[in-house]
């Protein structure tokens, strides 16, 4: 299956709400900076992971349009949006690992599933990153008998194993040491000098991680997405 | 005269929701399926490991207990029966009787009790507790179709499984009604033999294969479904499963009922009597 690149990220009156009613977004109109990195910013509860579910295709707009290259996704079948799923990272906050394969498995899964890799190159590339990691004595492990922060850590690098255009990281460096998180930006920055990993999205609270990334931000707040200085101060989150 | 109207109201809601689930249900039938065909790079080798690990679940794993129900359910109706038959003086009936209760209605219905106890339980905490723990969500990030990947396999493996436990009950109910009739009355096997294969008809093998296939692909749609269902907190599964032994026994009887009255009527209609 070939990947289709990402040029473009638009929210075209996008209206996103819960089953029970709660609105998320309302009538936003957004186009997203690409290539760079961005930390989407908000109070907890404001739509920061809602955000990178939608970018993800996890959920799809109540109304409004989500345009990945001027294309509709809520338009789109699964098999229709699958070239660019396969060009997104997706990062949980928490849980996300299958629990019935062990920590290599995870990690070669999306390559082998999509036969993107041989599996000699699949087995040999998770294990180079396990190894990277410091994780490599847990690869035969299930996600149940590991600690936290490693399951945390195998989740954010199945994220990047297929090299993807589009990375979304909810909460990143939750559950992991700042040199960890470090080192996985720092992996991350080295794949976008090799052209992959160009649109990254970070949802975070950790301003101390944030500070040290080259990054642009924009806000979430009461149901709109700000980008600019000015717009900044039109919202009334506290960060 | 308020209340009453209030009861059809109710009686109407209640239909429109279970008309409303099973329309779901069905849709999501297709879907599986749709997912499964369209989807070209899950391969065979895929399906079948899971096929392959569902029929060992459902299947293989249930066999001693469907073979000591079985036994006991042969023994019981040709005990019972045979005792009434020989004071009519009608023991050469024994056969008719045995086809008509176990092939056509115990069989079935037994078989896919044990199999909603036993594997649709399993099957909708294990779904549910993967949408809860967010595997479902990792499985479309990475671009698998959980429908072609969790669902339709466990179809087709629930399926075969039912149809083989629901032979291998029917086997030994029978044989444990031969064990019984002779110990009782030191019946012949070629005469039980003989008398079995006179009443078995080819409506029989028909009707046994559609209950079976339908009962199976029941039992794990619903099963499935109500794992799918969990929205993100743990404390919902034990609902869902719930539910899905719930579901599952009603639309299974009622199903069964329907092609057992159907069938009926078809008989008379070729008698003449409707």
């Amino acid at each position: 299956m070939k990947k289709s690149s990402i040029e473009s990220i638009r929210f075209e009156g996008l209206q996103f709400c819960f089953e029970t009613g709660e609105v998320i977004f309302e009538n936003v109109d957004f186009e997203f900076p690409t290539k760079k990195l961005i930390w989407v910013q908000a109070e907890s509860g404001s739509g920061r992971s809602t955000l990178l579910q939608i970018l993800a295709g996890l959920q799809l707009p109540t109304k409004g349009k989500f345009l990945l290259n001027d294309q509709n996704v809520a338009d789109m079948s699964f098999e229709e949006f699958l070239p660019y799923r396969l060009n997104i990272g997706y990062g949980f906050d928490f849980g996300g690992l299958i629990h019935n394969r062990s920590l290599l498995e995870n990690l070669t899964l999306p390559l082998l599933y999509h036969k993107i890799e041989s599996p000699d190159v699949a087995q040999e590339k998770a294990q180079e990153l396990l190894l990277d990691f410091g994780v490599l004595k847990y690869k035969d492990q299930r996600p149940a008998v590991v600690p936290g922060g490693v399951r945390k850590l195998i989740c954010l690098l199945r994220a990047i194993i297929h090299e993807p255009e589009m990375l979304l990281l909810d909460d990143p460096s939750v559950g992991l040491s700042q040199d960890t998180a470090l080192k996985y930006f720092d992996r991350i920055e080295q794949m976008k000098k090799r052209g992959k990993c160009q649109h990254i999205f970070v949802s975070s609270f950790d301003e101390k991680l944030m500070g040290l990334l080259q990054h642009e931000e924009i806000y979430v707040d009461c149901g709109q997405i700000y980008q600019n200085v000015n717009e900044k101060e039109k919202k009334v989150v506290n960060l | 005269m308020g209340i009453g109207f209030s009861r059809i109201d109710d009686l109407g809601r209640t239909m429109i929701k279970n008309i409303e689930y099973t329309l779901r249900v069905l849709l999501m039938v297709y879907l599986s399926l749709r997912a499964t065909v369209v989807d070209q790079t899950q391969g065979l080798r895929t399906i079948f490991s899971v096929v392959s690990s569902q029929i060992y679940f459902t299947g293989f794993q249930a066999l001693p207990l469907i073979f000591v129900l079985a036994l006991a359910s042969g023994g019981i109706v040709v005990l019972q029966s045979a005792s009434q038959l020989s004071l009519l003086g009608g023991t050469d009936l024994l056969g008719n009787l045995l086809v008509v209760i176990i092939v056509r209605e115990l069989g079935p219905l037994m078989t896919a009790l044990v199999v909603i106890a036993r594997s649709g339980t399993a099957v909708a905490s294990e779904v549910g507790n993967m949408r809860a723990n967010r595997e479902i969500e990792a499985l479309e990030v990475l671009g698998i179709n959980p429908l072609s990947y969790i669902v339709f396999p466990r179809l087709v493996g629930g399926v075969l499984s039912v149809l083989c436990l629901s032979f291998y009950f029917t086997l030994i109910a029978l044989s444990g009604g031969f064990a019984v009739t002779w110990l009782m009355n030191e019946m012949p096997l070629s005469f039980y033999l003989d008398s079995l294969a006179q009443a078995v008809a080819f409506e029989d093998i028909w009707l046994f294969l559609v209950k079976n296939t339908f009962s199976g692909m029941i039992i794990f749609v619903v099963s499935c479904y109500q794992g799918l269902s969990v929205k993100r907190s743990p404390t919902e599964v034990p609902v869902v499963t719930t539910q899905a032994v719930v579901k599952s026994i009603i639309y299974v009887v009622v199903f069964n009922l329907t092609v057992s009255g159907l069938f009926y009527i078809q008989q008379f209609m070729q008698l003449g009597v409707l």
